[in-house]
């Protein structure tokens, strides 16, 4: 492939970081090119952060950086120490299912649910900020969440939904 | 685990000379390497032994663009990759024929061996003539015509393809967890091509992300990880890139139409005949299936006397077409209903009424010899048409609003394959009366286990919740053609029902012999046994769950219909038909051609809804792929090679595109369905192309004949419908100079330079790890980034990080310089704003400093990209983000990406996106949003390097679109913006396909004065020249 160059490169390097991850703290070794995506899934086995394009464009794997709404896939957990990541695992409460989720569950607002923690953390962030969004407010907070199955209709439906509630 | 890479073909057509995989054996980490030839079995079956044309990987030559070739196995997914780039390929490139008319032209190459008696490149030729055609065409009263084209469409699953295969040496076994919406596909094809006995197969149950047909054949990644996984002894797991997603994932298939409708001076239609082209790439795989779905609406939608179809099948140097939603329909039904729009409004009819006319109705025998028992489409068009309110608005909209409406047909519980005329599924009744049902179709997101539960349910009598559905696993699930073809409601919900059925009677010939009673005595209702003779001798399900022990049963579904005659396609081909029509309300900008969807309405005829939320949900999301379908989606091929492959600019539809969207379901209960029910979820996509195009047709009051319609066709034929001549005359404008000498010599140079560059081009280094550092001074920062080579420094990482996936950048080391004091402050100064370097986005829009001094910034800033990436990137790393040019992000060898001999690809290829103003070797406009802006507002760039530093007005930092003047060890530390004069004002306006797509066009612009005299003016253009112009 025109894309794979004829010398092979290695670079290894790790990095100690520590993380609140879902408010647990963290203290992990991880590789200097490893995106929190990776971090997530390969070294904590929250795979519930999806990676759909790898490249930032889809939104599947969403989570909370700090508080903000981030593609953890393009986000390097080498420079992120001493910070706080939610991710959809973080959501339900001893079992108790978040508002979202519920409202979610309810609409019918996921098919092959692959971009839905995407969706609930994109929400999430806008619902913490925001308690009563208007519906711009949600597509800006949604529009950089691809889903492919639902057509968004029951998506906006279960986030006016949730807000409505809180 | 072992981790499998493959290499794939970067050529679309060439032989290959040799493979040696010993250096890949010899990088660390891997275990193995395979070609084709250590596939002991044969070539995947796909449609039919007739039409078996593809190996397992690549064998002598190589038909398409990302091509499986040979794959590795290794400890690490790096060790796979790094295996893969050691392996040593020579190939010898071919003249590709990446386009029907390329395979087709005399002297074309034979992309395979020439088939009995068909010509070159033809895969199938169809010419029949369901009736007398030529004799209803002369006696027509009214004949319209024309020339209908789509390209290629990709399924876009939001979870890309992957697999997990692992052989067990003792056993002889081979088990495949893969997201298939097909299991029986993939033992079979699987059997085949690695050569084991069937019973040695099993899939098991996964979680699928997303299928439309996508998933639906046997991915070729499956056999390969199960080849590595048999001669390893390990298991194997694979995972596709999103880019070999697109690259060699199934696309649907691409089409051009040539139809003609005869009607008489009433309107009814004697006959439709149809010349079709059918795009099947590289190697079959269901290009069959869109050769009849072409026949089958010629012949089949609204009342047709008689219809001809001629149609090939063609080979082109292209990715291979598979499955997507709606199988080819949505294409001719938009041909279809253009026509019967052009008709109508030669008869002076209302569309509507017109469709009225001629709509399907039950009872009917089409031409094809499809026997329609139970029909809603007049019910659907009156539905549809009033929800959208067609009576009040159909010529009465103001201009540049237009509605539109179609129709559709779709079989359902079709006898498409030889073995897909029935379905098997079993229950497992446990002992705590809780009940497991089995099935090998798969959910891909469709719900269709809730269906299938609700379905043992109802025949039951029992609420669902003690109702557990495994899908796709092959050694505890019945034989079943799988989830495609809209079949699985209809033929494996019938099979559940008879499942049930299946339980009930053989709990009730236990009960009797345990009663001593006959078994019709033995009365079975909602969950309950009883003795009709005996009130006391009860047993509810549970209960006789717990008395007997654990119980399977199995039920079996057969649609008992003839395939269709193989040669005219005549049969009755379903054992219902589903209809549906779409109405649609747009309105297009008339200054940009951008469509913008106000309204759609759908009215479907489903028989019976099972589950309205899950129905709603699959309605909503095929009228959706539709919209993406209609307007925007499109393979943009350069030579066979997909270059827009990234979900910015192969363009599905998000959430701001949603319109208002109401549905109904028109039930007719169709006599052979399960409770009723007709295939419903697949073609919800297929009336919408049409009735949007209609609905564009409309607002612009001309017809497009090529899909999709994108902004550019609708702004021509705005203009072309107003005779206006573009204002552009680039020749005549000195700044263009060097544009218009380039385009002139092009055609000449383009060949020349592509071969040279093949000879000359400088590769990319292509990283998969990388060091990161972390700086918190600038004085290290530089330092870091003079010692180590190939180091860059790190902003937000949003465009770094994509750009080193796609081979764009290759840094040794990545330098982040966010935790310097200050570079994330916003502060005044005497004179001006000090915007810190690593401010992100959304900490510029959120300033309050900001939005007192200049809100236009804070406006202008908002369009930029997407929420996610704004809380990330840096306004230091928007303005020093990389060209977005499609061919350059798609790792061509042009210019830019492989150096000065190569040529650039925008200036004879698709460059819709690229500068319009002063391009000269590279066309790659500058796409960062805060150029332009900051540029008007005469802001400058501050940076430090080793020992000294600069203030760049931010119209001197570039050298070229994504390249700057700064050097490898410079790097900004801030943007100081002067404060704005009294009475000024500043403005920022952006067209972009999508909102936080890259810009189009967009202006800054900067008015100093009063509301009556202008004394200063200032206007900065993005997204049109390689530099803010």
């Amino acid at each position: 492939m025109a894309r794979d160059s004829k010398t092979p490169t290695s670079k290894s390097g790790t990095t100690a970081v520590s993380l609140s991850v879902n408010g647990v703290d963290r203290k992990l070794v991880v590789g200097q090119h490893e995106s929190i995506a990776d971090v997530l899934r390969d070294r904590l086995d929250l795979r519930g952060t999806k990676i759909g394009c790898n490249s930032g464009e889809c939104g599947a794997c969403t989570v909370l950086l700090d508080g903000v709404a981030v593609c953890s896939c393009v986000t390097l957990a080498a420079t992120v120490s001493e910070s706080s990541v939610v991710t959809v695992e973080g959501l339900a409460r001893e079992g108790e299912l978040q508002e979202l989720q519920q409202a979610f569950m309810e609409h019918g607002a996921f098919q092959c649910g692959f971009c839905t923690s995407g969706m609930l953390m994109s929400a999430y962030a806008l619902l913490s900020q925001q308690r009563k969004p208007s519906d711009e407010a949600i597509r800006t907070a949604l529009q950089g969440n691809i889903c492919r199955c639902t057509g968004y209709v029951q998506i906006l439906n279960a986030v006016r939904d949730a807000a409505a509630r809180s | 685990m072992l981790y499998c890479a493959i290499l794939r073909s970067p050529h679309a057509a060439a032989d290959i000379l040799n493979i040696d995989l010993t250096p890949a054996l010899a990088v660390s980490g891997v275990v193995d390497a395979v070609t084709v030839d250590d596939f002991s079995g044969s070539r995947y079956v796909n449609y039919g032994p007739a039409y078996s044309d593809r190996h397992a990987m690549a064998k002598d030559k190589v038909r398409f663009y990302g091509e499986e070739v040979a794959a590795v196995a290794a400890e690490s997914v790096q060790a796979a990759w790094l295996g893969v780039r050691a392996i040593s390929i020579g190939y010898k490139e071919h003249a590709a024929a990446p386009t029907v008319e390329a395979a087709l032209a005399a002297g074309a190459p034979d992309i395979h061996p020439r088939r009995d008696k068909l010509s070159s490149n033809v895969v199938q030729s169809v010419d029949v003539q369901l009736g007398d055609t030529a004799g209803a065409f002369d006696r027509a009263a009214l004949v319209v015509e024309g020339d209908y084209e789509h390209g290629v469409v990709w399924p876009v699953c939001m979870e890309t393809n992957a697999a997990v295969a692992s052989f067990d040496r003792a056993t002889g076994k081979l088990e495949v967890w893969c997201g298939t919406q097909a299991p029986f596909f993939v033992r079979k094809e699987l059997a085949q091509v690695i050569g084991l006995e069937l019973k040695n197969i099993i899939v098991r149950s996964v979680a699928i992300g997303g299928g439309f047909g996508g998933k639906s054949q046997a991915p070729e990644q499956i056999a390969i990880a199960a080849l590595l996984s048999k001669r390893t002894g390990r298991p194997v797991k694979v995972v596709l890139s999103r880019d070999e997603e697109y690259i060699a994932g199934k696309s649907d298939h691409a089409k051009r139409m040539s139809l003609r409708t005869a009607v008489d001076a009433e309107g009814n239609i004697l006959a439709r005949a149809v010349d079709a082209l059918v795009d099947n790439g590289a190697y079959t795989h269901m290009g069959p299936v869109y050769v009849s779905a072409v026949r089958q609406r010629t012949a089949n939608l609204y009342r047709v006397g008689t219809a001809g179809i001629r149609a090939k099948l063609v080979y082109t140097n292209k990715l291979p077409g598979g499955s997507y939603r709606g199988m080819g329909a949505p294409g001719i039904i938009w041909a279809i209903e253009s026509q019967i729009d052009e008709i109508a409004e030669k008869l002076n009819l209302d569309p509507v009424d017109y469709r009225l006319r001629i709509a399907n109705q039950a009872g009917d025998v089409t031409p094809l010899g499809w026997k329609i028992t139970s029909c809603g489409l007049s019910e659907c068009l009156t539905k549809a048409a009033e929800r959208i309110g067609w009576k009040d608005k159909k010529g009465k909209l103001p201009p540049y609003r237009g509605i539109g409406i179609a129709s559709m047909i779709h079989p359902s519980g079709s006898v498409l394959y030889a073995e897909g005329n029935f379905s098997n599924i079993a229950i497992e009744l446990h002992p705590d009366g809780r009940m497991t049902v089995f099935t090998q179709t798969a959910d891909a997101g469709t719900w269709q286990n809730t269906v299938l539960a609700q379905l043992v349910a109802e025949t039951l009598g029992v609420t669902m919740e003690g109702i557990s559905v495994v899908h796709m696993d092959t050694e505890l699930g019945p034989d079943d053609l799988g989830s495609a073809a809209s079949r699985v409601t209809f033929v494996t919900g019938n099979a559940a029902i008879a499942a049930g059925k299946n339980l009930v009677s053989k709990l009730r010939e236990r009960i009797a012999s345990e009663w001593g009673i006959g078994a019709d005595e033995v009365k079975y209702e909602a969950g309950v046994f009883s003795n009709a003779r005996d009130k006391r001798r009860e047993l509810t399900l549970p209960q006789a769950a717990q008395r007997f022990g654990s119980l399977r049963v199995e039920g079996r579904y057969e649609i008992g219909l003839e395939r269709p005659d193989p040669i005219t396609g005549y049969g009755n081909y379903a054992a219902a038909y589903a209809f549906g029509a779409q109405a649609v309300e747009v309105e297009v900008d008339r200054g940009t051609g951008h469509v913008t969807i106000l309204n759609i309405a759908s009215a479907q005829d489903v028989g019976r809804v099972i589950n309205p939320t899950a129905l709603e949900g699959q309605t909503y999301g095929g009228i959706m792929q539709g919209v993406g379908m209609a307007l925007s989606e499109d393979v943009v091929f350069e030579n066979g090679r997909p270059v827009n492959r990234s979900l910015i600019n192969y363009r599905v539809p998000r959430i701001r595109d949603t319109p208002n969207i109401s549905i109904d379901f028109i039930e007719t209960a169709d006599a052979l369905g399960p409770f009723g029910a007709k295939a419903a979820g697949e073609p919800t996509i297929n009336a919408t192309v049409a009735a949007v195009a209609n609905a564009v047709a409309d607002a612009v009051g001309v017809r497009f004949h090529k899909l999709p319609i994108t902004p550019e066709a609708v702004l021509a034929a705005i203009r072309k419908r107003n005779q206006q001549q573009p204002q552009l005359k680039p020749y005549l404008r000195a700044y263009n100079a060097e544009i218009a000498t380039v385009r002139k010599l092009y055609p000449a140079m383009f060949p020349v330079m592509k071969k040279a560059g093949k000879y000359l081009a400088q590769p990319r280094p292509q990283v998969r790890e990388f060091e990161t550092a972390i700086a918190n001074t600038l004085d290290d920062a530089i330092a870091q980034a003079a010692a180590t080579e190939g180091s860059r420094f790190l902003g937000g990482g949003t465009d770094l990080l994509p750009g080193i996936r796609q081979g764009v950048y290759g840094p040794s080391k990545l330098i982040s310089y966010r935790g310097v004091p200050g570079v994330r402050e916003i502060v005044t100064t005497d004179t001006a704003v000090r915007v810190g370097a690593a401010v992100t986005i959304n900490g510029l829009i959120n300033d309050e400093l900001i939005l007192e001094k200049f809100p236009g910034l804070t406006k202008g800033a908002s369009l930029i990209a997407t929420s996610q990436i704004r809380n990330r990137a840096t306004v230091a790393g928007d303005l020093c983000q990389e060209k977005r040019c499609w061919f350059f992000r798609s790792a061509t060898p042009c210019y830019r990406f492989s150096g000065p001999a190569c040529p650039c690809y925008a200036v004879l290829g698709d460059n819709r996106h690229h500068s319009i103003l002063g391009a000269g070797r590279c066309a790659a406009p500058c796409v960062a949003d805060l150029a332009p802006m900051l540029s008007c507002l005469g802001a400058e760039v501050v940076t430090a390097g080793s020992g000294t530093t600069r203030r760049i007005p931010v119209e001197q930092l570039y050298v070229w679109a994504g390249e700057t003047v700064l050097n490898p060890a410079e790097l900004i530390t801030s943007i100081e913006i002067p404060k704005p004069q009294a009475r000024s004002a500043f403005h920022y306006e952006k067209y972009a396909r999508w909102q936080g797509d890259f810009a189009e066009a967009s202006a800054a612009v900067r008015l100093v004065g009063t509301a009556k005299r202008i004394e200063e003016a200032s206007i900065v253009l993005g997204g049109v020249a390689p530099k803010p112009a």
